[in-house]
């Protein structure tokens, strides 16, 4: 890999002044970029190490549920908080289901958010495709298995974040910080783009010099059930096919209030909003379940190899509405 | 040497040749026994010792080097540093075939802590990821970063990939041959026929039950932990060490001496542990040719160990194959015809494929056997060539088929088998599986069912026969230690063990108390480990050699000990003199040594070897027709092998297989971009490996109905029935036939919602 400049800031101000440099790139678990560094895919001639000063790695709960998370909380500290765990089981489920133990042990939150897709054309280095300044998606009449159904074109990627679905579900936000600007927070849901809406080379809003500091969830009352179900072709170390997060206000039997938010499946955490209308208010058994599936698959376009993702994430919905009713 | 086959019974009439006697042996030709006279050395009348009194062997044994493995403190080829050392990696041609114009080494030369860059002098590649230039840098870093810096011009080429692409009408040839008289070019070979097929065609029509079905496979990669390579320790000086990565010590060392320009006595091959071949090892290969060549040029140390991508690349593969099946049975499940057109796919070379109906036999049969060559790495051996790919044809025919029949899955298997061992072995795997209770025994579970379960079977054969290659020393000392010495490989099978084992059976040791001493082109010469060949060919000469330094033991002992040698024997307890009733320790006698202690040295004989192994195995899974996920809940696996060496070995051999084989069932495959001319998943991410969540339940059996008081190699055979077994066991569970593997959950979901369109 190319020579780069490592740097060691001890506070987020001097991270922050160091990010301004062009092809300054933060660095904090280094699970994706070391790879992508190794792969050849980005070269940047600096790196701003993130893990030296403090404050980033607290996860902070309250009784209402709202949550903070510091960006360099790893994933490991994320599946093995036994409180947040009893909470919101839904983002325990989402760490654990990521990766191995080694790389949960590394990798961060911030990290898992801002990460490249894991298309093969993408990570291919001699190809040049859409998602690299080339003018084609190769996916698109390729071995497009594992692309998307919804939400595609002109890129195919799937987001491959695990607690973005899981954190959409949560209605959080994220918390950026620049030199420039004063901090902001930006609902997860737009924080994401899809390839049509913006920048077909990004999958996100950050501008060069931004970064997430802390993803927020805002308190919810009542009684919240929550799940995360991802489906990997290798239980042992995979990404998803897809993934289901369903985060539900239960009122007696009812369902009053939910969010189901997809993964694998779109290049960005895919809000099924037309199964949350199916599932409003109802008591939920399979036959529901179905029909909030069919609701949730009902815009899906899939490519030449694709289509079992349809049937795939209508199951996974079955199965993880099982588990908030308690069927399972 | 075989003389003639008579009646079993009788010892021939004939008088044994002077100094041999006669021997009745059970060996194994085309899947069936036989049994034999054959002459042997009158004077090994001595074999095996008998079962019932063997202490270590045929005994659960750990590996003497388990704790070496599992501290790090082994030393593979990868670890091995010298001074001075560089390290090489080579350039891959990224298209599947170019023209190399012109290769610019220079800025990649001049670049910091780089050696030297050269190039190989390919004027054409043949296939992608064909190796076509190499450079040596201070770090491994410094070598990969100047690979970037090589100018090459390519000039376009023709090519094919997949099978589709290369059996088209007008493909581009990938590989040139000769064509024979009124042969039509393409990349479509025909390599062996037989049958008569409008016969076997007329009598499928004729039949009552009959399919015609095509079974595909895909490219299967060997995934050694530890990749190709050498690290060849050479100073410029007279002499030189090549640390290999090898399934033959004795595979190196001569092409080694011939590019580092020395003698080959000069040369040695170390193999003290390598990191796993399944096949794809033997010689110095290109990495080691070059890894020569540099350490000549530089008169250095060059360390050259593949990449994990090189690996995928171009360090061989199980060949693909596409295999289309028409079959027939009777009412009553027996085989009546098959007819097999097989396409072997194994890029630029042939690929592996035994036939078929493989095992079973079919009433008449007729085959094509073909390979079509594409422009990829050329398939190369891997644990039982071909016998996988057969299997899963077969094996998944004769299920179709049998429900066809409403047969019994396993009844039916033994129908349309003679050799009763296979008989043994499916029962005992069948009841060990749970199928005499299990509900769907000739009719495939409901595909409307959320979790369904199913149980398949499937079957093998291996030789697993030695030969006269190996010879072993045994050194006894004065002070009581004991080696036993053998230029042998240890591939993760246990050699080492079982070497120290034989020998310190004989001599009434613990196994610990034998040291083995192998991985050296210095010692004496054994075969390269291929084809399960090892442990038939070595550890009858360890045998030879044990049994010749206890009879020197004894004759050296008798006339201090005032007694006669045939009076002495050996055990836990050390010596005993049957003549005066007096024994003696181990420390003891070995202490009257003479101060050179004592040696011997120990050959090949056939009496102590056998071949001829089978195997079954059972599968137990379920399927979620909801998500597709083909989860394995159990396998059961028996294969026979004459006297078991190490048990605890032997059912490591038997659970590897048959996790390899679930792998292949489900995960395994190497993709391609057809249009792109690309490879797709050359690294851990996307080449899948089952991993510990996909592990079953493994239930490894040892076949101790197998009496032959014989060694055999029956690793291959582990491998050969498991991807089948599994494939089946998902019909059964749901109805689905899924006839191209790996069975993963896009066409499981797939397939399900074809079967309930149809229903």
């Amino acid at each position: 890999m190319k020579t780069f400049e490592l740097h060691l800031p001890k506070t987020l101000d001097e991270a922050l002044a160091l990010l301004e440099a062009p092809a300054a790139t933060p660095l904090a678990g280094g699970q994706d970029l070391l790879t992508e560094l190794k792969e050849h895919l980005v070269a940047p001639d600096a790196l701003v190490d993130l893990r030296g000063f403090q404050g980033a790695d607290k996860i902070e709960l309250a009784a209402d549920g709202a949550l903070s998370i510091g960006a360099g909380v790893t994933v490991a500290a994320l599946e093995h908080h036994a409180e947040l765990a009893r909470r919101w089981p839904i983002l325990a489920e989402a760490a654990a289901s990521i990766a191995s133990p080694q790389i949960r042990t590394q990798a961060t939150v911030g990290g898992n958010l801002c990460q490249r897709p894991r298309c093969w054309y993408y990570r291919n280095e001699a190809l040049v495709c859409l998602k690299k300044g080339g003018t084609e998606c190769f996916s698109y009449g390729g071995h497009n298995k594992y692309n998307a159904i919804l939400g595609g074109g002109p890129s195919y990627i799937v987001h491959p974040s695990d607690l973005a679905p899981a954190l959409v579900a949560l209605d959080a936000e994220v918390e950026i910080a620049s030199k420039k600007a004063a901090r902001r927070r930006v609902k997860l849901a737009s924080f994401f783009t899809l390839p049509a809406e913006g920048d077909v080379l990004r999958e996100n809003v950050l501008v060069p010099g931004e970064l997430v500091t802390a993803v927020h969830v805002p308190a919810h009352a009542g009684n919240w059930k929550s799940t995360y179900l991802k489906f990997k072709e290798r239980s042992s170390f995979d990404w998803a096919l897809s993934a289901v997060a369903i985060a539900a206000r239960m009122d007696g039997g009812k369902i009053a209030e939910v969010r189901v938010v997809l993964g694998g499946v779109a290049p960005r955490p895919w809000r099924a909003s037309g199964a949350e209308r199916v599932l409003t208010g109802r008591a939920v058994d399979d036959a529901v379940a179905r029909e909030a599936g069919d609701a949730a698959l009902a815009g899906a376009e899939p490519l030449s190899g694709n289509a079992y993702k349809i049937p795939l994430t209508k199951g996974l919905i079955v199965k993880a509405l099982r588990r908030i009713g308690g069927r399972a | 040497m075989i003389l003639r086959e008579q009646s079993p019974q009788d010892e021939p009439k004939t008088p044994p040749a002077p100094g041999k006697k006669w021997q009745r042996v059970t060996v194994a030709e085309n899947g069936q026994e036989v049994e034999k006279w054959i002459e042997v050395d009158a004077a090994s009348a001595e074999g095996w010792p008998e079962r019932a009194k063997m202490r270590l062997l045929n005994q659960d044994i750990t590996r003497v080097d388990g704790p070496a493995k599992v501290t790090g403190a082994a030393q593979y080829a990868h670890d091995m540093r010298a001074p001075r050392m560089v390290y090489a990696r080579f350039l891959r041609c990224p298209k599947p075939a170019a023209k190399i114009e012109k290769i610019s080494l220079e800025a990649a030369a001049k670049m910091p802590r780089v050696v030297t860059a050269v190039s190989l002098g390919v004027e054409e590649t043949r296939f992608l990821g064909q190796p076509i230039a190499v450079v040596a840098a201070e770090t491994p870093d410094a070598a990969e970063e100047a690979l970037r810096a090589i100018e090459v011009a390519y000039g376009a080429l023709p090519w094919v990939l997949t099978h589709e692409q290369a059996v088209a009408e007008n493909a581009p040839i990938a590989v040139k041959r000769k064509l024979k008289e009124g042969e039509k070019p393409g990349n479509r070979v025909d390599e062996r026929k037989s049958g008569d097929r409008d016969a076997v065609r007329a009598a499928i029509e004729a039949a009552p039950h009959k399919v015609e079905f095509t079974y595909t496979l895909p490219v299967q990669h060997h995934a050694c932990l530890e990749t190709h390579g050498v690290m060849v320790d050479f100073r410029g000086g007279g002499e030189a060490v090549v640390h290999a990565s090898t399934q033959g010590t004795f595979t190196v060392h001569d092409d080694a001496a011939e590019k580092l320009g020395l003698p080959a006595a000069k040369v040695r091959a170390n193999v003290q542990y390598m990191g796993g071949g399944f096949g794809s090892k033997f010689g110095l290969g290109v990495e080691g040719e070059w890894a020569c060549e540099l350490a000549r040029r530089l008169g250095r140390p060059v360390h050259l160990l593949l990449t994990r991508a090189d690996e995928f690349l171009f360090a061989g593969n199980r060949s693909g194959a596409v295999q289309k099946l028409a079959g027939a049975m009777a009412a009553d499940g027996t085989l009546l015809a098959l007819d097999a057109e097989v396409d072997k796919l194994g890029g630029v070379s042939r690929g592996s494929f035994p036939g078929q109906p493989y095992i079973y036999k079919v009433g008449q049969s007729s085959s094509a056997i073909r390979y079509v060559y594409t422009n990829t790495d050329g398939a190369r051996a891997m644990r039982g060539p071909g016998h996988p790919q057969a299997s899963f044809g077969i094996e998944s025919l004769i299920d179709e088929l049998a429900y066809l029949a409403g047969q019994d899955l396993l009844e039916v298997r033994k129908k349309n088998l003679e050799d009763k061992v296979y008989h043994r072995q499916l029962e005992r795997v069948a009841r060990e599986i749970g199928w005499y209770e299990h509900p769907h025994r000739a009719k495939p579970g409901a595909h409307t069912e959320e979790l369904g379960v199913g149980i398949g079977f499937a079957i093998s054969t291996w030789g697993g026969g030695g030969s006269p290659a190996c010879q072993v020393d045994v050194r006894i000392q004065r002070d009581g230690s004991a080696t036993v010495t053998c230029g042998t490989q240890d591939l993760g099978t246990g050699t080492r063990t079982y070497m120290a084992t034989i020998v310190a059976e004989l001599l009434g040791l613990p196994a610990t108390a034998v040291e083995a001493r192998i991985g050296s082109s210095e010692y004496g010469a054994a075969n390269p480990s291929g084809g399960s060949t090892t442990v038939a060919s070595l550890a009858p000469a360890v045998l030879e050699a044990a049994l010749g330094a206890r009879a020197k033991l004894y004759a050296a002992l008798a006339p201090a000990l005032k007694t006669k040698p045939e009076a002495l024997s050996l055990d836990v307890e050390g010596l005993l003199d049957a003549a005066s009733g007096k024994r003696m320790s181990w420390k003891q006698l070995c202490a009257l040594l003479p101060s050179e202690g004592l040696s011997a040295r120990g050959e090949w004989k056939q009496a102590h070897a056998g071949r001829g192994v089978h195997g079954a195995q059972a599968a137990k899974v379920e399927v979620d027709t909801l998500t597709g996920r083909v989860r394995v809940l159990k396998m059961v696996g028996i294969h026979d092998c004459g006297i078991p060496m190490n048990r605890l070995t032997l059912k490591s051999q038997i659970n590897g297989g048959m996790i390899q084989a679930l792998s292949y069932a489900l995960l395994e495959e190497r993709v391609l971009e057809p249009a792109l001319g690309a490879a797709l998943n050359a690294d851990f991410e996307g080449y899948k490996i089952a991993g510990t969540l996909e592990m079953p339940e493994l239930v490894p059996l040892v076949d101790d109905d197998d009496t032959r008081q014989v060694v055999m190699g029956m690793s291959e055979a582990a491998i050969i029935p498991g991807h089948s077994a599994i494939a089946n066991a998902v019909h059964n569970a749901c109805g689905l036939r899924v006839r191209d593997l790996p069975i993963t959950p896009d066409k499981v979901l797939m397939g399900l919602e074809k079967l309930r369109t149809q229903s």
